[in-house]
């Protein structure tokens, strides 16, 4: 049946793009209830952040957990800013473009690390962002945050309601998955894979490991950057609080769900993980005991994820060691279907 | 002064520090596995304890043990999730799993035991000694006591009797370990209890260091742990002994010098310069 | 006909260990030059200096009349020189076309910004690369398996792939680390021969290998290295009659 699906799909790929797209456009005039399109745009925010993350995780092999502190980033550079009067509209890109500026700064000291040693890094770095958050109070406002983020211009209104930012957040959800999709089927793209793969033989051919290694987080940390300033003006409050390492793990949990390596992966990841935890919210803390689960079965039953494949989760050298025995029975799965 | 008592604080957080790091080393070791969960294992110890004084009343001691052999358990269920089946395989599934299994057992103790903070009874209380104008408590000289202690146990266990053989054993090479007769399963996962017990026993240390409990003590336990090893070397024990002290030390100093807010900011900063300048460590070995 | 890649008074140390030692080298354009050795003759080590994996203790290495010594991997790259690997380093999950496209890599010029916006630039280099692709993989006869995945390969299959993504790059020379290691004799022959076609296509080409009669059938001229020295140069006839390789290969007192 999914090879049915995706033999059509690549068949006539923008015409399905244009369906799902004109869905998408349909959505909050079909959905009425204010909590339910909050929902909604919740997983978008989370789209973006997941599908950042990926880019970096799932296709240049570089494995970051400390994708929060790129989130924090661009939300409190649009909070900050807005505060003096800068458009929102103009911030979205501007905390985008300093989100990926300090993604730069990360990864130079970073090149040379692999593995469990740049993850370290990157969460030594998440965490000591969120504690200079929590702590310059006069920038930041310390453990009380920002309040009263503005919304922006939306046709002469101030978007201020689910139903209307929905339309602002689904801009840059294609925006992020269009230029995604582009700059992966491109020279860059395939740079980024053969890092992934085996950055020696990619050194030998003329790859320059840092410059992409680079690049690659600033695109990572750009989309992240414009994701968490995406969600400033829609909660109007943000402490540093929500940039937690667990909201890292979170983020890449639902890379890891949906699947590394794919475009569609976090999609999925992000829409199966927050309707989870949404549909067990009655149950408080025992909600996370459900996310935690799906975690851990996914990575018993599906280590690629929902949509992963299998490929993107072998490759990566860089936290691998002796693949064969574990992978020949997922290999063998696949050849007998 | 003030900054010659903010060293000795150092040096017995370091203490716990380094214990913890001890742990995280037998396992690293052993296992071969990097964790995510080593943290949620030091909370259940600390919890233990508590509810162990609840019941049978203040002998820390037992109390000690008491975490020891809970937190050991906790280390059997977490092995069996997260590494057993993930030895051969690419280590970010274990990872990722740990880090499921953490989410688990945090979430799991604030439900259970309530998300509020807990005090511990106190030991020694304002009993110290003094050496010229200092004060060191009586308690940090025994937290600081009770890791030398557990740390020398530990080199002579691993040193002197069969199954620390096995645990050096398998810890340096585990296909010629198996080859040789070792039964590389059990193995790993004593060495597994052994590093979860000697984390619970430090959870407990700094529980009533710090007199109290929370069900979110874990993560920056653990990271503090995970942090130490790297800093000493991955895998060396003694290294990760020394990365436990100096990370406790540059913490406080750094408190004493700036605001007690941004303490976990220099334990971070020095993982992150560490790992940028020496990666393989204090005393590890150059290329994973 | 001049001089192509060169090195002048290479050594590498290892500590204490002295793995190559004040070797000297001239490769001729268009020729097959071989280098072979007993196994730990250093060989690797040397190879690896001048595709600037390894630094040199001292010496230089030049080519195409410039000093790349110390110089990184890519950058010795995109100047011209290719090299595959003794255990093959493919790109196992990608399949064949990926892997050789990844080889054009140094010809491209699209940027991140070229790729969002579909520039002008961006489809020649997409063209360009996969009708270059498609057409190396044709030449080496390795068109019914361009879509497969590389690491499902028969070896000897992905020992040409290797050689094709090498090729990708349209090298001025390619250094070839042990291409017969594992075959068959069959396979080596069909090796040796696509060798001598490339050769004849105008490819300059350096072998290391160790295996003698491979070489022999194969280059024009030989070095042979043994603890890190070079004890012998020449043609195939002159090293088999030196005293010294047979020495080295067989012991006192035996010939080839």
């Amino acid at each position: 049946m999914i090879e049915k699906l995706k033999d059509f799909y690549n068949k006539r790929k923008t015409i399905v793009m244009l369906i799902i797209l004109a869905a998408a456009v349909a959505l909050p005039f079909v959905v009425s209830k204010g909590s339910v399109m909050s929902l909604i745009v919740r997983i978008m925010f989370y789209v973006i952040l997941a599908s950042s993350l990926n880019i970096i995780n799932g296709y240049s092999g570089q494995f970051n957990i400390g994708h929060a502190g790129f989130v924090l980033i661009g939300s409190y550079t649009l909070s900050i800013l807005a505060q003096s009067g800068w458009p929102i509209w103009l911030l979205f890109v501007v905390s985008g473009i300093v989100s990926s500026i300090v993604g730069f700064l990360i990864s130079l000291p970073t090149l040379r690390l692999r593995g469990i040693y740049l993850a370290l890094v990157t969460l030594g770095f998440s965490e000591i962002l969120r504690l200079v958050a929590l702590n310059w109070t006069s920038l930041t406002g310390g453990p009380m945050g920002i309040k009263g983020i503005p919304a922006p211009w939306f046709f002469g209104l101030r978007a201020t309601s689910p139903h209307n930012y929905y339309f602002i957040v689904l801009l840059f959800v294609v925006l992020c998955l269009f230029t995604s999709y582009r700059v992966i089927n491109s020279k860059v793209g395939r740079a980024w894979l053969s890092i992934r793969e085996d950055d020696h033989a990619a050194m030998s051919l003329g790859v320059d490991i840092r410059k992409y290694k680079a690049l690659n987080f600033m695109f990572g940390a750009f989309w992240a950057g414009v994701g968490g300033a995406l969600m400033a003006p829609f909660y109007t409050f943000i402490d540093s609080s929500m940039f937690s390492l667990d909201e890292g793990f979170n983020i890449l949990s639902m890379v890891i769900i949906g699947g590394q390596g794919t475009l569609l992966g976090p999609v999925v990841g992000s829409v199966v993980v927050n309707l989870t935890t949404e549909i067990f919210r009655f149950a408080n803390e025992a909600r996370l005991l459900v996310y935690a689960v799906m975690i851990i079965a996914m990575m018993w039953l599906r280590p690629q994820g929902i949509a992963g494949t299998s490929r993107s989760v072998i490759a990566n050298r860089s936290l691998g060691r002796d693949r064969g025995a574990f992978f020949k029975k997922i290999l063998k799965k696949k050849e007998v279907k | 002064m003030y900054l010659l008592e903010q060293l000795i604080n150092g040096i017995c957080q370091g203490s716990i520090y380094a214990l913890m790091a001890i742990g995280y080393a037998v396992i690293y070791g052993v296992v071969g596995l990097v964790t995510f969960t080593y943290g949620e294992i030091i909370m259940m110890g600390s919890f233990s304890a508590f509810y162990y004084f609840i019941l049978f009343g203040d002998n820390l001691f037992f109390a000690l043990i008491a975490g020891f052999i809970t937190a050991a358990v906790v280390g059997i269920v977490v092995h069996k999730v997260c590494y057993q089946r993930f030895l051969d395989a690419p280590r970010y599934i274990s990872l990722i799993c740990t880090i499921g299994m953490s989410m688990f057992l945090k979430n799991f103790a604030t439900i259970v035991f309530g998300s509020e903070m807990k005090g511990m009874p106190s030991f020694l209380s304002g009993k110290f000694i003094e050496i010229g104008t200092i004060r060191v408590g009586y308690l940090q000289l025994l937290i600081i006591g009770i890791v030398i202690l557990l740390s020398l146990l530990l080199t002579l266990y691993l040193k002197k009797t069969r199954m620390g053989m096995k645990l050096r054993a398998v810890s340096q090479d585990k296909k010629a370990a198996a080859l040789v007769g070792i039964n590389v399963k059990t193995t790993t996962l004593i060495g597994n209890c052994i590093g979860c017990g000697l984390g619970g026993v430090a959870g407990i240390l700094l529980g009533v260091y710090y007199n109290s409990v929370l069900p979110t003590m874990g993560g920056m336990a653990g990271l503090k742990a995970f942090s130490s090893m790297v800093l000493g070397g991955l895998g060396s024990i003694g290294g990760s002994a020394i990365g436990g002290v100096l990370i406790g030390v540059v913490e406080n100093l750094g408190i004493a010098l700036t605001s007690s807010g941004l303490r976990d900011v220099f334990a971070f900063l020095l993982l992150v310069l560490v790992l940028v300048i020496r990666p393989q460590g204090l005393f590890g070995k150059k290329g994973n | 006909m001049g001089v192509l890649l060169q090195t002048k008074n290479i050594s590498k140390y290892y500590g204490g260990i002295k793995a190559v030692q004040n070797i000297d080298m001239q490769v001729e354009e268009g020729e097959i030059f071989g280098i072979i050795g007993p196994n730990g003759a250093g060989k690797t080590s040397f190879f690896n200096v001048c595709t600037g994996n390894l630094q040199p203790n001292g010496g230089e290495v030049w080519f195409d009349g410039k000093n790349i010594t110390g110089l990184r991997p890519a950058r010795i790259a995109t100047m011209g020189i290719a090299r595959t690997f003794q255990n093959i380093q493919l790109f196992n999950f990608m399949t064949v076309l990926e892997n050789v496209k990844i080889g054009f890599h140094t010809h491209e010029k699209t940027n991140i910004a070229d790729a969002i916006l579909h520039t002008k630039r961006y489809k020649e280099d997409e063209r360009l690369t996969h009708e270059k692709a498609v057409s190396l993989i044709d030449r080496l006869g390795l068109t019914k398996e361009s879509d497969n995945l590389a690491g499902n390969l028969a070896y000897g299959v992905q020992r040409r792939v290797e050689i094709a993504r090498a090729l990708a790059l349209e090298p001025k020379i390619l250094l070839l680390d042990e291409p017969a290691a594992g075959m068959n004799p069959i396979e080596t022959r069909d090796l040796s021969d696509f060798i001598k076609q490339l050769r004849k296509d105008g490819h300059t080409i350096v072998v290391i290998e160790h295996d003698m009669k491979f070489v022999m059938n194969l280059c024009d001229r030989i070095m042979v290295i043994n603890f890190g020295k070079k004890i012998c140069e020449g043609g195939p006839a002159h090293v088999k009659a030196d005293k010294e390789v047979n020495e080295a290969y067989f012991g006192k007192g035996t010939t080839f």
